[in-house]
């Protein structure tokens, strides 16, 4: 008997180590590249697998972003890195543009012909900023005639850093229809060849799967818009003796955890009818051509807190006021379920962009300006910048969006997106009704604009983490002015 | 359970939280209390705007009561009747997208239907509005974070529509943080602050519900003064409890968790007799028996059972706070007053009518009667003081007698020809709560006077109501 028991242990080890092998050998295939393709054919580059349980994710591609992927080809420098925006559903997956990593000025030559993983990830968090709800950074793309197994590699460490680091500052829960695949793309700029493999950022050790990447033409003008203006009325405490501005962004992290929570479980009316869950968009309106809807959030106040009533705090920290939010979906059977979860976010995330942006440039000035009157009792209002829309296409829904401070001239955005965003957008295309400037009443806060501005010409050309410094302080200066009312 | 009596009265309850937030610049008390006002006044507002929303509970009808009572779905407009409500409200396993199939209304009990809403905040506007303002304030002060538990109970009449229903719902609604202010100054002491609670108690009609608002943690002990108020206010008699917090109203779609079944006599046609009138327990009791809370006591423990059935009818109308006694602390409590041995606790021995007295006594601080038949056969001519008894004290009464126990929870008596039905509860059941087969079968039932033991002698253990409110 016991012979037997052995034999049959042996066996199952022995059964153990051929799958391992096996297992090896078809990730040894997966990591291949496949045959090149010719820049104007437009079959799928998708390694064809003998196994059918190799399933890979489809990609319907703007056809906008070959040619501008064929002329970053174009460019003396290598390897140019990029990212790749869209979105991606349980069904399909859209890209709608590419956008290259913009230059480092201070970058020596040599530098730069390699990859700065930091500077593409910073790139990436500010561009996740810039795209309203629906959107986002699906993949990373690199043009070099580098070695495919190295390119997939620095591609892969991009990825991840990238997805990382945006889904991190992400104040909701992910949810179980998310998609967790994102896609990198691989192009030799003087064959053109192209490859393409997604990874599953979820999975640390997730390899690399081969995906389609299938042009199309047209395909910016099939999206629905659902949009809402929406009110934020929230009071913080600020810490006993801590009140600087480091405090302050750990309150404000607090409570917009908390408050992102409560519009998460939010009640969301479509066009003032609260649809089943599984159902579609178009079952509101046949005939809604354009597309648009407008939603309706409810929330209520579901915990009881824990803290005590009456607590002794150095302060309080308030944010009031309403904003803007939109979502995308592709128009192709959009779900309600997936509408709401997209506006949600991009409800949430907008406000959380816009008070983080105020707090960095709260603590740069703090840095330059020399203990300013930090610890005396005072009250201080900062306007939160207002966002602005900018359509990717002349005909088609798809927007873009950027903050501008109430300080700042209207024609900073349009440099902004440029260098972000590498789009070329002109002040009369930009959408500035959504959200009104705000009137500070009371007191006249507004800096005296054209003298400061001169003194700083360098800010505007590389707006990544610089603040506008000097007019913030200035418009701190003159908002400390406001002295306590109503004790 | 008191009946409410208009059978098309419609209830609407709303529930919701609000969050009272506000900085207390100042320690000076009246500025504290400037500033809690001026919170107050705007969580009013809040209520009164077109942002407050009342969302029907298991329905999709939602309701902008200061809108002009706009609604969705759309068929639901402001002159629709309230009780049309209640065909949109589904049952848990029903998906709540459609009105029900069939156009039945839910089943007709004696109470009166209750709908409940929640009450919830629309933060989406029209646009284009103001972007946001961060205000930074840096001030050595206190901060109030409160989350208020608002409850409210309006009772509408068969005619009134959606509109007339809103319109008292947000009256009532401001009303109670009217209310909730008011307890929250008084009970402000320095830099405490006591949440304000409302509770729901029910009346003897034509008063029918009502709501209080307490303040939470301080104990029904404090609050003699309060209730004293309220008995005045509400004309209702000084010896009897009405507005303790276990009084409160236990509304039909909230169960009690621990399982017992609560007044199953409330179940049974009571029997007509020529001339007779029918006397019952009043207020709210639990069926105590054998087997329940794992405790095997079949055989030995009836009396003890019926004992916890009293105890539970003295919790319940509000007199004592302490739970109602497991096996083992009953027979400590008769250890503790020297009647037993301290061998006694962990036994099997059987209790009577006056380890019962001694009993309520000793651990709920209560007084008994004794009444003493010889003969079963007399107890028939005991009609006029069990009447009595229900009438002037209205409690559960403990027998026992030759080798039983049960609880009288009620007469039907004739005072001309003397013909007399006891209502029983009989602690010797071992089965489920289930309240079909205990009233079909008899476990809760009106007895004649040949359910006793004719030449057996019989204690009975009639407990007297503490006059206190």
């Amino acid at each position: 008997m016991l012979r037997l028991e052995r034999l049959v242990s042996i066996l199952q080890l022995r059964y153990k180590l051929l799958q391992l092998v096996l297992d090896a050998f078809r990730e040894l295939i997966q990591l291949r590249p496949l045959q090149s393709l010719k820049q104007d054919d437009r079959h799928r580059c998708l390694l064809v697998p003998k196994n059918n349980e190799i399933m890979g994710r489809g990609y319907i591609v703007q056809d906008d972003v070959e040619g501008y992927l064929s002329k970053l080809c174009e460019q003396k420098a290598d390897p140019v890195t990029g990212l790749l925006i869209g979105q991606s559903s349980t069904q399909r997956d859209f890209v709608v543009m590419a956008i290259r990593t913009p230059q480092k000025e201070e970058s020596a030559a040599a530098a730069r012909n390699s990859v700065d993983k930091e500077w593409v990830t910073e790139h990436a968090r500010q561009v996740s900023r810039m795209l309203p709800g629906g959107l986002s950074v699906v993949g990373v793309f690199i043009i070099t005639d580098a070695d495919a197994k190295d390119a997939l590699t620095t591609l892969r460490q991009l990825l991840f850093a990238v997805e990382n680091l945006i889904s991190s500052e992400h104040l909701w829960d992910p949810a179980d229809d998310d998609v967790t695949d994102c896609v990198t793309l691989q192009i030799n700029p003087k064959t053109r060849k192209t490859v393409c493999r997604t990874f599953d950022i979820k999975d640390p050790k997730s390899v690399a799967k081969p995906a389609d990447w299938k042009y199309q033409s047209g395909l910016c003008s099939s999206w629905a818009t659902v949009s809402c203006s929406l009110n934020v009325d929230m009071l913080l405490p600020l810490p006993n003796n801590r009140t600087s501005t480091g405090n302050m962004e750990e309150c404000l992290k607090e409570g917009l955890k908390a408050w992102a929570h409560q519009i998460e479980c939010g009640l969301c009316l479509i066009d003032g009818k609260r649809l089943p869950e599984d159902s579609e968009l178009t079952v509101i309106q046949r005939r809604n051509l354009r597309q648009t809807y407008t939603a309706q959030l409810l929330i209520t106040t579901e915990n009881k807190r824990l803290t005590d009533v009456i607590q002794q705090c150095g302060g309080s920290v308030s944010v009031t006021g309403a904003i803007h939010s939109r979502a995308y979906l592709h128009s192709n059977k959009p779900k309600a379920r997936q509408a709401e979860k997209l506006l949600k976010r991009d409800v949430v995330s907008t406000v959380a962009t816009r008070v983080q942006m105020m707090l960095e440039e709260l603590l740069a000035s703090d840095q330059e300006s020399k203990g300013s009157c930090r610890d005396k009792q005072q009250k201080e209002l900062f306007c939160l910048p207002h966002r602005i829309f900018c359509p990717l296409k002349v005909s088609g829904p798809l927007c873009v969006c950027d903050y501008q401070f109430s300080d700042e001239d209207l024609s900073e955005v349009p440099e902004r997106l440029k260098e972000m965003l590498d789009i070329d957008a002109a002040e009369e295309d930009l959408d500035t009704r959504q959200e009104m400037t705000v009137e500070i009443t009371g007191c006249d806060v507004t800096p005296e604009p054209t003298q400061e501005k001169v003194e700083a010409p360098d800010h505007k050309k590389n707006y990544i983490g610089v603040a506008m410094a000097t007019a913030v302080a200035l418009l701190a200066t003159a908002a400390s002015m406001l002295y306590l009312n109503d004790i | 359970m008191v009946v409410v009596d208009s059978e098309s009265a419609t209830i609407l309850r709303v529930k919701g939280l609000l969050e009272f937030r506000c900085q207390l610049d100042s320690t000076d008390e009246q500025l504290v209390r400037n500033a809690i006002s001026r919170t107050f006044e705007t969580l009013r507002s809040q209520v009164k705007s077109e942002s407050c929303v009342l969302a029907v509970s298991d329905s999709p009808v939602i309701i902008w009561p200061n809108k002009d009572a706009y609604a969705t779905p759309e068929e639901i407009t402001p002159s629709t009747p309230c009780e049309d409500m209640h065909q949109w409200i589904q049952a848990d396993e029903q998906e709540t997208s459609g009105k029900k199939s069939s156009k039945k209304k839910s089943k007709k009990s004696s109470l009166a239907s209750v709908i409940n809403l929640r009450l919830m905040t629309e933060v989406t506007k029209p646009g284009p509005l103001s972007a946001p303002i961060l205000t930074k304030t840096v001030l050595k002060s206190h901060f109030v974070s409160v989350t208020l538990p608002l409850d409210c109970v309006v009772r509408t009449g068969s005619s009134d529509t959606i509109k007339d229903a809103c319109e008292q719902l947000i009256e009532a609604l401001t009303h109670q943080l009217c209310e909730m202010e008011k307890v929250t100054l008084q009970n402000m002491k320095g830099m405490t602050l006591l949440v304000p609670e409302p509770v729901h108690f029910l009346l003897p009609e034509p008063k029918g519900l009502v709501t209080v608002v307490y303040p939470a943690g301080v104990p029904d002990s404090q609050l003699v003064t309060q209730r004293k108020e309220l008995h005045q206010q509400f004309d209702l008699p000084d010896d009897r409890p009405y507005f303790r917090r276990a009084n409160a109203y236990h509304f039909p779609n909230e169960p009690y968790k621990d399982g017992y079944l609560r007044n199953p006599h409330l179940a049974l046609t009571h029997p007509t007799l020529d001339n007779g009138k029918v006397y019952l327990v009043q207020g709210i009791y639990s069926y105590h028996h054998y087997m329940q809370n794992r405790v095997d006591d079949n055989g030995w423990g009836c009396a003890y059972r019926s004992l916890q059935t009293i105890c539970s009818w003295f919790q319940q109308q509000g007199y004592v706070e302490r739970p109602v006694p497991t096996h083992k602390e009953i027979q400590q409590a008769l250890v503790d007053v020297g009647d037993k041995q301290a061998s006694f606790v962990g036994s099997r021995q059987w209790i009577g009518s006056i380890e019962v007295q001694a009993v309520l006594s000793h651990l709920l601080g209560l007084t008994s009667k004794i009444l003493f038949v010889s003969q079963g056969a007399e107890l028939a001519s005991k009609g006029r003081e069990l009447a009595n008894h229900f009438l002037t004290e209205g409690t559960p009464v403990m027998i026992g007698g030759g080798v039983l126990a049960h609880t009288i929870l009620g007469v039907a008596w004739s005072e001309t020809t003397g013909q007399i039905r006891y209502l029983i509860l009989d602690p010797h059941y071992t089965g489920a709560e289930d309240l079909q087969v205990i009233t079909d079968k008899g476990w809760c039932g009106w007895k004649g006077p040949d359910f006793w033991d004719q030449t057996a002698y019989y204690n009975l253990c009639l407990p007297q109501r503490p006059k206190v409110i």
